[in-house]
């Protein structure tokens, strides 16, 4: 009899083991992909890009700004990249730098260089979650590629356009934020490609769709156009990379605050 | 064969298919009013103003370029002290971070949020100027005020200049043809849930959304809160009338069926029920009552001289067929003119009454009929004390006509002066001042702020990141300077007292470089600097364009009447086509303009309506008597009672609002019925040659009665038009009765008096 009820539990064990095995929660598989995902950017060392920024109004009427920019990824895993960005456009703001040092945990640093005024500013605030420059992009939505400032979830798969995507659910896990939660879609090469965007209240606020991706190094898979549609006020913003360029060896010391002057001139 | 040969045919008909003719009636009332539920709920102060009204386009472009104007603001108010103290703030605090979960928001701001710049050298910090209210000190709060009483865009703004009261201002981008019924509901769940919590703080909801709501929550509790009660007024002054139960069974049947299928008429054409349409069944009602009650009170009358219940109401609508089609004629003309006003609103309720008056008239001569007919109905004879009094009247009136005459035209010349101290005007601020809420916020906000409501100004530098040159900013300050010397402007906002902040934070915080920079670079670099600090919801989006070529001022208005705000755009207009080049701007646009303006215009219409209903009606009258001189009589009695009334309303205010004159056009075709129905009979007994004493005593006997019975009827509808919470249609009820008693009073002593000294056989 003893026997007999031993190998019954041996005999379920055994049953449900292949369940064990799949046994990751929505969580970790949502943890996982956003983490694969996020990968799929990194190694580049240090970028060097020009960007040009369009607004189009519900009308229709564009606006382009034009910016270049160089990144040094950071390999501490416990802290963000940094980053400078030179702005060319409009012509009153030509010369103006901003370097910024992002962090996972901590409010970013930021120092702006205003040429006109011949000083650097160092800006610190502890909300930028507002859209800058007219356009429909906040700040936190640059400086919050990052996966691990969010909780993630997966949801399931999802067609679009005949392609099958993971979906993904994701809560900022930091103060401030202006999302109440983003809702992700990434292929099967673990590239995002489409964000929807959830206001405080909820409410879908904007889409971000990722695309023209070009595989870097091999390796890399980086998207060279980003369009955000505002839902709520029919804006568009569209992004685009140009003449992207990976590990070219920007001196490190130019990602100090020491040296906005000098790379100002 | 001649008219009354027909409708006596006619009425033969009607009688031997009574059960054909009521069932065919409801058939037709019922797919009518099946409309009802095509009845659009209202859309706010927007719906009261025509799509393409200029001054209402004017907002709708600024809302293109700069999002929605539509805000909804909490009041908090404590009732001791301002609101720097630890609970209150805290209260702020709260609400702030719970109103962006405000369906529709998009924009929240107060004084916890307000975006507070601390300057150490080249270090910038930027945070909300109250953030975690426990950590402070009681001494550090008090403190709070002395700083927040510097901030340009708190004070006046987000917080009164004594700091005694604080708003939660919410932006609301609310989607086409949505109400606010979501975010107000919300709003008041907060406001219920924090004054429990906070007993000695007030907490109120204002702002142009909830006076937007308004229009639907008053239409709404005058609806469910009048009706019933009405109904019940009419169901006893129909019995007291009639003093027969199945009599005024019929009368009620009849005259809520000529409701019905007007407001499902209303409905098919697509109106909205904003405040007046509410009137419109109280006063159909009323207006089908006086008819009902002519048919039946002459058919129980004939019942009771002993005739059988079909020849009664066949010999009824004999008598009556002519002037109710007349009297439902007249005042449907009258009413109508309202559509030459420019309030879509008004034009949709007088529509309604029109088509009202329509059923009402084609039910009382046909299914009321038809129904006395079937049903079983019981005369009572009637001692009658109103008769004995006419008669005795007529008496005094043949004695002393002369008398009459002077004395009530010494009267009306007196009155008559009275009248140059009214003009034109109204304060669209007090529409909703019947309303115990409303007011409240209201008279909390005002004297602090001015009111609750701003209008906007968009500034175009004609040249993309024009708004960067030191020109367009001083421009933009000159023009902000000399809007603060004006009565009418409470508080100005514009983008260059953002720039002054800014170049006084990159100057070490120093007031005295609080101006406009000279260097356009400088400018544009400091504008991107605070673009790319700004928290979510604060961007500068709703005061630029993307493109940096216009900007938007936001003026914060204090009360004032339309005539004032009219006179203030006037001298916006002069001032800005004087000083505002090489730049330009359209002026000023927003709620307190469009609403006077407006009211202009709809006066404007309304005379000219006015004067085409008016001598339309004389002409009906002149035509149906066959006589120029009893056209000409008909004019005096018709006119007196406004003359008086308006005298007599300058007791009370000096204002002829909108609703003043909505109460003319909709009384003036009602006040006529009298004088129609006296008219006719006195000519009528001159014809069969008696003298003019026992022609004024005829009239008395035939349709004194009548006469006194139809105006009590409208009078207690108008009266009953005074509960409304929405105060145009008080005032509507209160002038329409007080006229309609005028006249009762002027057909009855002057009316009688005129005819004996100028009526003559024709």
């Amino acid at each position: 009899m003893k026997k007999m009820k031993f190998a019954k539990i041996i005999f379920i064990i055994f049953a449900l083991f292949p369940f064990y095995l799949s046994a990751e929660t929505a969580e970790e598989q949502g943890l996982r992909i956003a983490k694969a995902s996020y990968e799929n950017g990194r190694g580049f060392t240090d970028m060097v890009s020009d960007q040009l920024m369009i607004l189009i109004d519900p009308k229709g009427n564009e606006v382009t700004r034009e910016v270049s920019g160089k990144t040094l990824e950071n390999l501490d895993p416990n802290d963000g990249d940094k980053s400078l960005t030179y702005f060319k456009t409009p012509k009153d703001v030509e010369g103006t730098v901003m370097l910024s040092h992002t962090h996972i945990s901590d409010d970013d640093d930021q120092w702006l260089y205003l040429p006109a005024l011949g000083r650097v500013k160092r800006i610190s605030s502890s909300n930028k979650s507002g859209a800058f420059m007219g356009s429909e992009v906040a700040f936190e939505d640059f400086s919050g590629t990052d996966y691990r400032k969010y909780e993630w979830k997966f949801l399931g798969e999802e067609m679009e356009n005949n392609e099958t995507f993971y979906k993904l659910e994701s809560y900022p896990n930091y103060e401030n934020s202006g999302y109440s939660k983003r809702i992700s879609l990434i292929d099967n090469l673990n590239r995002t490609y489409k964000v929807d965007f959830y206001d405080r209240k909820g409410e879908l606020l904007k889409t971000l769709y990722l695309e023209d991706y070009v595989l870097y190094k091999d390796k890399i898979w980086m998207a060279n156009t980003l369009k955000v549609e505002n839902i709520q006020n029919k804006n568009i913003t569209i992004f685009k990379w140009l003449n992207r360029e990976l590990d070219v060896g920007i001196n490190k010391k130019d990602f100090e605050k020491s040296s906005i002057l000098r790379l100002a001139d | 064969m001649n008219l009354e040969d027909r409708i006596e045919i006619f009425g033969k008909i009607l009688v031997n298919h009574r059960i054909k003719v009521i069932l065919g009636s409801l058939l037709i009332i019922f797919t009518i009013s099946f409309g009802m539920k095509f009845l659009e709920t209202p859309s706010g102060y927007r719906g009261f103003v025509e799509e393409d009204f200029k001054y209402y386009k004017d907002v709708l472009d600024l809302e293109e370029k700069y999002g929605n104007i539509d805000v909804l603001t909490f009041v908090v108010k404590p009732e001791k002290g301002n609101i720097f103290q630890k609970d209150v703030l805290s209260l702020i605090h709260e609400l702030t971070e719970i109103s962006w979960q405000t369906p529709y928001s998009s924009r929240v701001s107060s004084i916890t949020n307000h975006q507070y710049t601390t300057v150490d050298g080249d270090d910038i910090s930027i945070s909300d100027f109250v953030d975690d209210v426990d950590s402070l000190s009681t001494n550090e709060i008090s403190n709070l005020y002395n700083a927040a009483v510097l901030e340009d865009a708190v004070v006046n703004f987000v917080m009164s200049e004594s700091g005694k009261i604080g708003l939660v201002n919410i932006n609301l981008e609310m989607p086409e043809d949505i109400a606010f019924q979501e975010p107000i509901s919300f709003a008041w769940e907060q406001k219920n849930y924090f004054e429990e919590r906070y007993e000695d703080i007030f907490v109120g909801v204002a702002g142009s959304a909830q006076f937007s709501h308004n229009f639907q929550s008053t239409s709404e509790s005058d609806a469910s809160k009048m009706y019933p009660s009405f109904l019940l007024l009419i169901i006893i002054l129909t019995y007291i009338l009639l003093r027969s139960v199945v009599a005024s069974i019929i009368s009620l049947i009849v005259i809520i069926l000529s409701i019905l299928p007007s407001l499902g008429a209303a409905g098919w054409l697509g109106f909205e029920v904003q405040p007046p349409l509410i009137t419109a069944p109280i006063i159909i009602l009323t207006i089908s009552l006086t008819h009902a009650i002519h048919m039946l009170s002459i058919g129980l009358t004939n019942m009771t001289e002993g005739m059988t219940k079909n020849d009664a109401i066949i010999e009824s609508l004999k008598i009556n067929f002519i002037p109710i089609f007349l009297t439902s004629f007249t005042t449907a003309a009258g009413i109508a003119g309202i559509n030459f006003g420019d309030i879509p609103a008004y034009s949709e309720m007088a529509n309604t009454v029109v088509i009202g008056a329509g059923i009402g008239f084609i039910l009382s001569v046909t299914m009321l009929p038809a129904m006395f007919s079937l049903l079983p109905i019981n005369a009572r004879k009637r001692k009658s004390y109103v008769l004995e009094v006419l008669k005795n009247l007529g008496e005094l009136i043949y004695k002393f006509k002369e008398r009459f005459v002077i004395v009530i035209t010494a009267i009306c010349i007196a009155v008559f002066s009275l009248l140059p101290n009214l003009h034109f005007d109204d304060y669209f601020s007090t529409y909703f001042d019947r309303v115990p809420e409303w007011l409240e916020v209201k008279n909390t906000v005002d004297p602090e702020f001015g009111s609750s409501f701003y209008i906007f100004s968009d500034m175009q530098s004609n040249e993309p990141d024009g708004i960067t040159s030191p020109e367009y900013l001083k421009k933009l300050d000159e023009f902000e300077s000399w809007l603060l010397t004006q009565p009418e402007v409470a508080d100005v906002s514009t983008i260059s007292d953002v720039i002054k902040t800014l170049h006084k934070n990159m100057n070490g915080g120093l007031n005295e470089y609080y101006a406009i920079p000279d260097n356009k670079a400088l400018i544009a670099q400091y504008l991107l600097l605070y673009e790319f600090s700004v928290p979510y919801g604060m961007d500068l989006k709703n005061q630029m364009t993307a493109d940096k070529s216009d900007s938007r001022i936001l003026i914060r208005t204090n009360n004032s009447t339309s005539m004032e705000s009219v006179a203030f755009n006037a001298r916006v207009d002069e001032w800005v086509n004087e000083n505002i080049s090489p730049f330009s701007t359209n002026g000023v646009a927003g709620i307190p303009i469009m609403m006077p303006q407006l009211f202009v215009e709809n006066t404007r219409g309304l005379v000219i309506g006015l004067l085409i209903s008016f001598t339309f009606i004389i002409m009906v009258v002149g035509i149906s008597l066959q006589s120029f001189r009893y056209g000409i009589i008909s004019i005096v009695p018709n006119i007196i009672p406004f003359i008086l009334g308006f005298g007599l309303l300058t007791l009370a205010t000096d204002m002829v609002t909108a609703a003043h004159q909505f109460a003319v056009l909709i009384s003036i075709g009602l006040v006529v019925d009298a004088t129609i129905h006296f008219l006719s009979k006195y000519k009528k007994a001159l014809a069969i040659n008696l003298p003019p004493r026992e022609a004024i005593q005829y009239c008395f006997r035939f349709v004194g009665y009548p006469i006194i019975v139809a105006s009590i009827c409208l009078f207690s509808g108008f009266l009953f038009l005074t509960q409304s919470m929405f105060y145009y249609n008080f005032i509507i009820g209160g002038m329409c009765a007080l006229i309609i008693m005028i006249a009762l009073l002027i057909d009855l002593l002057l009316l009688p008096a005129l005819l004996l000294i100028f009526g003559k056989k024709v």
